[in-house]
């Protein structure tokens, strides 16, 4: 996963913000719905008051209407107390009423026509009727009067009526809104709750399945890794610091595995340098108890034999020959020892390769009677730089194998050839070849393949210093081998003349 | 009449063949081989009176030698006298049926002495 995702805090921190945005609209519509609640409740207050302040004024009307009546009826000033109470409040009365209404336009109205109404039923017939009875009570109590009468008070009877009807309409038409916007809150309320409990649900297993899970997986991969599955990964990825966990762990398994491989390696390395310097012990005291048991033996026999001084001489020329490959085998060893430190030193003088190959093949002829050496160079010289005495070596190893490993005997092959600026050298055999699983460690120090087992003796350093010795004067050294069919090992170095032929 | 006692000498290296063939010394007519089929086939067939087998030979090794001799009914009886370098073969050897085992190097004379001691 290239792109980084956003960090499991930052989600955290959202869906945290998220949930609080829910539960704060859904306390904002509780909070408006009673708020609504309250403002009907105190709609309907006002209501019961306009009600009986307009019952109060109602009776202050009614009460001057039967102070009227009574005074024009009976002449009785005591009639006249109610009239003089209903002037005197009327005023407060009113204002009491149309304070209590300046919320609605329409009933404000009302209340000012009733008003006026009132006051015109006082100052134009109330009033001036009272003043008719004092000094004609029949004329004042006349059917015209009391028609008027009762036309004005039914007229203001009427319009009280207006006004609690319409009173009682815009309080129960409060009370419905109210009722409504309660019913919407509650619907709303309980709905964002649901949606709240959804929500909280859905985050809940959003973080079980984004840090719960990974975390399990995790803990199961690390004590898997603990129990040395090593091999052990986890799929890289999920959200923000998950995929830095997954991502660390599977480097810190990376590493835990690379060092064990890393360890088994120097382990098995160990084991085999430990088993090669054994073997090393067995191929040091055989290799070099056969030409030893040679010098002893013939060194023995010329000391407590007699024996005529041609046989004696022969003798001590093997005892030479044996005592002289001793030396050889120690040169080997020390060899391989200065390849391995690095302490080679090479002359860089001109060798002729032609000669070389004679005197190599010369010195192997008398070694078997079973093979026939044969040697192939061309007219015009081969040469090449380095250390005569080390090329030499390399050839005789060379050779050395070839009647080795063909047991069998038959014919060994020395070719020399110019290969444009190459000289390269073969050593062909007809002996049983090299099996394929061990090709790739036939350069390897004291690796003898089957040697031992088919009773072919060697320290299994000849090749291995071989191939030193040929890098180290810059050229190669190679096999073709097929099993039961022979080997040819060659040698390439850089043409001595090269520069010169090209001039020429 | 008795005739000359016949020693097979199966060992790869000229040298040591000579070594051997001089330390057992006169009255013993010798058969050689330079390799274990070979050692095997004269073993066989020549009927030795005493086979002198080294271990490190091509072909078929020593103790492979010895054993597929002691399953041939003429191979049984002969005396063997294993050479080796190695010490550490002498038990393989007596197990294989070999008589007497001989470190390499060794002394003419006790190789003489063990050759006689077997031919007595």
């Amino acid at each position: 996963m290239k792109r980084r995702s956003l960090p499991l805090a930052a989600r955290t921190v959202f869906a945290t913000g998220l949930v609080g945005v829910l539960v704060g609209s859904v306390f904002v519509v509780m909070l408006l719905a009673v708020s609504a609640l309250r403002e009907a409740e105190r709609r309907e207050a006002r209501s019961r008051d306009v009600t009986v302040s307009t019952l109060a004024l109602e009776k202050l009307v009614l009460d001057m209407q039967a102070g009227v009546r009574g005074f024009v009826i009976t002449g009785d000033k005591r009639f006249q107390t109610p009239l003089i109470t209903a002037q005197r409040e009327l005023p407060q009365a009113l204002d009491e009423l149309q304070r209590l209404v300046a919320e609605s336009p329409s009933q404000r109205k009302r209340v000012r026509l009733l008003g006026q109404e009132i006051r015109d039923y006082r100052d134009v017939y109330a009033i001036p009727i009272v003043n008719i009875a004092e000094t004609n009570r029949a004329a004042a109590g006349s059917p015209a009067a009391v028609a008027e009468d009762k036309r004005l008070i039914d007229s203001i009877r009427m319009k009280f009526s207006h006004l609690l009807d319409a009173e009682e309409g815009l309080a129960s038409q409060s009370a419905q809104s109210a009722d409504e916007r309660w019913t919407a809150a509650l619907v709303l309320g309980i709905g964002g709750l649901i949606a709240l409990a959804a929500a909280m649900l859905a985050f809940g297993v959003y973080l079980a399945r984004s840090i719960a899970r990974p975390v399990r997986e995790v803990a199961g991969a690390a004590t898997r890794l603990a129990d040395g599955h090593l091999e052990e990964r986890l799929n890289e990825g999920g959200p923000g610091e998950i995929g830095d966990l997954t991502r660390a762990f599977n480097a810190m398994a990376e590493n835990l595995q690379r060092s064990r491989q890393e360890l088994e390696a120097q382990n098995e390395q160990l084991r085999e340098s430990e088993r090669m310097k054994s073997e090393l012990v067995s191929i040091v005291s055989h290799e070099l108890r056969t030409p030893l048991a040679s010098v002893l033996g013939f060194t023995s026999l010329l000391l407590t034999r007699d024996f005529d001084e041609e046989t004696r001489h022969r003798y001590l020329g093997i005892i030479d020959a044996q005592a002289r490959r001793l030396g050889a085998l120690i040169d080997d060893f020390l060899d391989a020892r200065r390849l391995e430190q690095g302490r080679l030193e090479l002359g860089r003088d001109r060798v002729e390769v032609a000669p070389l190959l004679r005197e190599q093949a010369e010195l192997f002829r008398g070694q078997s009677e079973r093979h026939r050496l044969t040697v192939e160079v061309p007219r015009k010289p081969l040469a090449v730089r380095g250390d005569r005495d080390r090329l030499a070596q390399v050839i005789g190893n060379l050779l050395s194998n070839a009647i080795k490993y063909s047991p069998e005997g038959g014919v060994v092959e020395l070719v020399g050839e110019d290969d444009d600026g190459v000289i390269r050298v073969a050593v062909r055999d007809q002996g049983v070849g090299i099996p394929d699983d061990q090709q790739s460690q036939i350069f390897t120090r004291f690796f003898r393949g089957d040697a031992a087992a088919s009773g072919i003796g060697g320290t299994g350093l000849g090749l291995a210093v071989s191939r030193e010795i040929v890098e180290a004067h810059g050229g190669r050294i190679g096999f073709n081998s097929a099993e039961r069919e022979g080997s040819t090992f060659w040698v390439e170095l850089p043409a001595a003349d090269r520069r010169k032929k090209e001039n020429g | 009449m008795t005739r000359a006692r016949t020693i097979l000498i199966c060992e790869d290296e000229p040298a040591l063949r000579e070594l051997i063939r001089v330390s057992v010394g006169g009255g013993f007519e010798f058969i050689e081989a330079s390799d274990g089929v070979e050692a095997l086939e004269l073993a066989k067939t020549q009927n030795p009176d005493v086979v002198v087998l080294d271990l490190m030979i091509p072909g078929l090794s020593g103790l492979d030698v010895l054993a597929q001799l002691r399953q041939e009914e003429s191979g049984r009886e002969v005396p063997v006298i294993v050479i080796s370098a190695w010490s550490d073969a002498r038990d393989e050897s007596f197990a294989a049926g070999a008589d007497r085992f001989v470190l390499k190097p060794f002394v003419p004379d006790d190789l003489r002495a063990v050759v006689e001691e077997l031919v007595a």
